[in-house]
Order: C-alpha cells, then sequence, then structure tokens
C-alpha cells in the first residue's frame, strides 16, 4: 500500500501589503520573508529537516522579482532532496497544485517529508497596470481581450446571471462579505478584520457591476508554508497530524465559455470535483464540519457551496443571510475570512486555506474555532476557467 | 444580412492577431457578414473559429454565416479596467447567444438597460485600425 499523505505542520505571514517600490531606499525582499516561514512550520511539525525530501513552491506572480524559486529556495536554505525541487502554476489554483503535488511525493514514497510554499509579492504594482497581465488570462486573448474582459468581469457575469435565474438580490449576496469579516476579525492572519455592515458593503464603488469593491478580492502580498509526511513518520515521530482523507479533480474541457449554451453558474466542474471527493471519502456534505472554498467574489462562495452540495441550488445567498454559512452554523464556509477579508495573495492563497483546515481540524483555531471540528472541506476551483480540485481533510484521533 | 455599422473615432485598445486562418472572419465581419467555423465531418459549430475541430479533431472545416441575432445570457460593466482600456471606463461587456445557436462574449455598444434575456442584435464596430464585434439591444423594426 501506498504510503498515505499527511499534514504535520505550516506557518503563514498575515496578508499585507508588503511589497516595497523600485526605487524604495530599504526594501523588503520575498526570499527573506519566505525563508523565515519554512523554518517555522518545520518547527511547528516537529519533523527533522534531513527527512525533507521533496520542495514545491507556488510560482509567483512576475512582480515578484526573484525568479525560479524552487531552486532558489532549495539553496538558501540548503535542503538536498531526493524526490523533486520544481514550481508549479496553474491559474487561482496554483497554491492547490503546490499542495497536491506536495502530497503526490510522499504518496508515491519518494519523499517522507515535503514542502509546499509560496510567496506573492504585487502590491507594488497598480491595479491597472495588472490588469494589463491579467487581462490576457481570460478567455480567448484575441477574440476576448479586445473587449476588455478582466479576471473578475466574469464573476460578475455569473451574478447578474445567477440574479437573474434565482430573484437574488445584491444585497442578499453580499451577505457573504460582511460574514467573511466577522470572520476575520478573529483570524490573526486576516488583511482586514474591522467589521462591515451591509449598507458599508452596498456604498462602495462599482468594480464589475453590481460587484462592489468589498465584494472583489482586495490586492495583497503573502507567503505561506504547509509540511506534508507520510502517515508513518508522523505515527512513529509521534507528531499531531491531520489526515488527507481524499482528493479529486475535474476539469470540463472548457475554458471560461464554451460555443454552445451552457449552464455558467452551475460550476459543473467543482460539483463534479466534489461528489468525487465526498465519495472517494466515504462521507457526504453532511459530514463536513467546516469548509474553506477558493472564492475571489462574494458570489463565488455562493456558487461554490452550491455546487459542492453544502446549500440547494439558488439557496447559497439565504445560507449566508441566515446565519447557515457563519461560525456557529450548521456549516461554516470561510472560516479564516476568505478572499474577500482574509485576503488574497494569488497564487499563495490556497495554501492560506490549507492553513485554515490545519489549525481547525487541529483544534488551535482560537477564537474562530469550530468545535469539534473533525471533517474540513478544502476546494479551490476556478469558476468558469473549469478546474476543481478538491481535498477532504480529517482530524487524526 | 449585412451587420449594422458602428464606428468608433479611434484605434482598437488590444487589437486581435490575424492569421492566415482567421483573416477570412475578420475580412467579412468588415464587411458586416458574421463568420463561425463548422466541422464538415461531425456538423458542430466552433467560435472562436478554429482550424480543427475541436469535438472530433478534423481539419474539414468550412467557413458559415450566421444569422446576428440572439440574446444577452449576461452582462456587466466594467468600472476598473487595465490602463488601456482607461478612456472607455466603464464599458458594458456581456455574453450572447445567437439564435443560431452559438454562444459568443462581446462588447455591449451602445446606452441600453442591459438585462439578462435582452434581446440584441451583432454590430460591425469600425475603430480607424481595424474591425471588431460587438452586440447592440435590437432596433424594433417598423417594415
Amino acid at each position: 500500500m501506498s504510503p498515505r499523505p499527511v499534514i504535520i505542520g505550516c506557518s503563514a505571514l498575515p496578508v499585507s501589503r508588503y511589497q516595497t517600490p523600485n526605487d524604495a531606499e530599504t526594501h523588503v525582499l520575498e526570499h527573506e520573508l519566505l525563508a523565515r516561514l519554512v523554518i517555522d512550520a518545520m518547527a511547528d511539525s516537529g519533523a527533522e529537516r534531513s527527512r525533507v525530501g521533496a520542495i514545491v513552491v507556488a510560482q509567483p506572480r512576475p512582480y515578484t522579482r526573484q525568479q525560479y524559486f524552487s531552486t532558489f529556495m532549495t539553496s538558501y536554505l540548503r535542503i538536498p532532496c531526493d524526490g523533486i525541487v520544481m514550481e508549479v502554476l496553474g491559474n487561482g489554483l496554483t497554491g492547490a497544485l503546490a499542495f497536491d503535488k506536495a502530497l503526490d511525493e510522499v504518496a508515491l514514497g519518494r519523499a517522507e517529508v515535503a514542502l509546499a510554499l509560496g510567496i506573492n509579492m504585487e502590491t507594488a504594482t497598480s491595479a491597472r497596470d495588472h490588469m494589463m497581465e491579467s487581462m490576457r488570462k481570460t478567455g480567448d486573448v484575441d477574440f476576448h481581450a479586445p473587449a476588455g474582459f478582466t479576471p473578475i468581469s466574469w464573476y460578475a457575469l455569473d451574478m447578474q446571471r445567477y440574479m437573474f435565474e434565482h430573484g437574488v438580490s445584491r444585497a442578499q449576496v453580499a451577505a457573504v462579505a460582511v460574514k467573511n469579516r466577522a470572520h476575520a476579525m478573529h483570524n490573526p492572519l486576516a488583511q482586514f478584520r474591522k467589521p462591515i455592515t451591509l449598507d458599508e458593503v452596498l456604498a462602495q464603488r462599482p468594480i464589475v457591476e453590481p460587484l462592489g469593491l468589498y465584494e472583489v478580492p482586495p490586492r495583497g502580498d503573502g507567503a505561506a508554508c504547509v509540511v506534508i509526511a507520510s502517515e508513518d513518520y508522523a505515527r512513529r515521530q509521534g507528531l499531531p497530524h491531520v489526515i488527507v482523507r481524499s482528493r479529486a479533480f475535474h476539469h470540463e474541457g472548457v475554458h471560461q465559455i464554451g460555443d454552445v449554451p451552457a449552464d455558467m453558474i452551475a460550476f459543473a466542474a467543482a460539483a463534479k470535483a466534489a461528489k468525487a471527493g465526498f465519495e472517494a471519502a466515504g462521507l457526504g456534505p453532511e459530514a463536513v464540519d467546516l469548509a474553506e472554498l477558493y472564492a475571489p467574489c462574494t458570489i463565488v462562495e455562493v456558487l461554490a457551496s452550491e455546487a459542492a452540495g453544502f446549500v440547494p441550488k439558488g439557496q447559497g445567498a439565504h445560507a449566508a443571510v441566515s446565519g447557515m454559512t457563519s461560525l456557529g452554523g450548521k456549516i461554516p464556509l470561510s472560516t479564516s475570512g476568505g478572499l474577500t477579508s482574509r485576503g488574497h495573495p494569488s497564487y499563495a492563497t490556497p495554501l492560506y486555506s490549507v492553513v485554515e483546515l490545519f489549525d481547525q481540524l487541529r483544534g488551535r483555531a482560537g477564537a474562530r474555532q469550530v468545535e469539534r471540528a473533525r471533517i474540513g472541506f478544502l476546494m479551490n476551483e476556478l469558476g468558469n476557467y473549469n478546474a476543481a480540485l478538491v481535498h477532504v481533510l480529517e482530524a487524526a484521533t | 444580412m449585412t451587420m449594422p455599422l458602428v464606428e468608433l473615432p479611434h484605434a482598437r485598445r488590444y487589437p486581435p492577431r490575424v492569421t492566415d486562418f482567421t483573416r477570412s472572419f475578420w475580412e467579412a465581419l468588415a464587411e458586416g457578414r458574421f463568420l463561425v467555423t463548422r466541422c464538415e465531418a461531425c456538423a458542430r459549430h466552433s467560435f472562436p473559429p478554429k482550424p480543427i475541430c475541436p469535438h472530433c479533431w478534423t481539419d474539414a472545416i468550412v467557413w458559415e454565416e450566421q444569422t446576428t441575432e440572439g440574446h444577452i445570457y449576461s452582462w456587466t460593466r466594467v468600472h476598473a479596467g487595465p490602463a488601456i482600456f482607461e478612456a472607455d471606463l466603464p464599458y458594458a461587456i456581456g455574453i450572447v447567444d445567437l439564435d443560431c445557436g452559438v454562444r459568443l462574449a462581446c462588447p455591449l455598444v451602445g446606452d441600453a438597460l442591459w438585462a439578462c434575456g435582452m434581446s440584441v442584435e451583432l454590430v460591425r464596430i469600425r475603430y480607424t485600425d481595424g474591425p471588431f464585434f460587438g452586440a447592440q439591444a435590437k432596433k424594433v423594426s417598423h417594415n
């Protein structure tokens, strides 16, 4: 039987603005931040440094000046590896792919301990300049980019359609932002922790109608490191851990928009991956104690929660309004504060979701602890980019 | 049927690249005809136009002129956009389902009160440097 991977430790920087402009007299360096995190995460895990056999790095956006980060960090921290040293990239899934690949290295027996890490530094680049790059990451660069589509404009299209089909108001969907801010208040890693009201959310300037500033992801810098080991190693060393009970993936073979009409807001890839992940884990959505969903905009949490089966179709926004998806509710979603409040340091973001579930399932999430949390659901999905990666996590007894 | 013409007094903000294959599409568009690719083997359409059929992978592709009427599947108005689109802000974009069964995404032209389900027609937009396509609210016919 192949080794079963477990999570044994982690560390993350509070999401914030760290990047210094090019002309700064004193700079903040990405590798100085990340090296310290790796050491913190290893200390958190209790694993021996000599057992690390694989390092998988979420490729940073181009604004992070140091490049070829995997071999660079391996050298910076002097970690020889027999498994793999590499960077991964895959749209918003990037951090989740680093986690997934690190799990694989352990499951394949190539490494007893593996690191998944990532850093994102981008806040010294303005949003309008950043979008010059991100506009090329939507649809077809010769048939969609000339029209001015941006990544979050696709979520706005989802939102308009959702409101139209289900008779739901912007305010009802915006309840997700208020709920997630209330979660973020208790998360020391969150970028925004001051409570907000629904009126404040609705009063923000429009970004992509009907979504305003607080309904779309803020820009932020951050870094996270997750330590993975074989279950056997964790047990032998007596290390507390969280089990990766199942993993599933799906892509429908459609990039944002097909050439025939389809139900864009069904998030079919997410639905399929979630179902497969539950089947492989031998449990259903009702057994989940909390979920971290990759949801850059409020509407994405709504659609992803419906696709995963936590909430019936058309009920996702109502679930946020009623408190069903709040801490203390039936199925708390985004206890970290989610992408709108915990923050969205781009390619590193999914690693923060792993950190949140690890802390929750270890019972060390402080004031935002979900009581008796045993099963955590991690879904990183790309909306209309159409790929979904699911991991079902379980507290070790 | 020739597509209605909309003229804009500036160059395209982000001009598409033209290939030997897609030149047929852009030249027809400039004349007001909207072409999509259709596979002769499996009869399915594809858009944006492709030199191979994504469904059956043959290259038995023909160009087919389409009716340009349809309705809005969804839409948004962009208030924060890339630097090169700054002069256009805010601008509307949408997903249009054509009556012929093709779905596409394009700029929405004019000041209509955009809504899901609204009837639209494709237009050719003549910029100073070349064409692009968009959709406008369908004009009520008085014939």
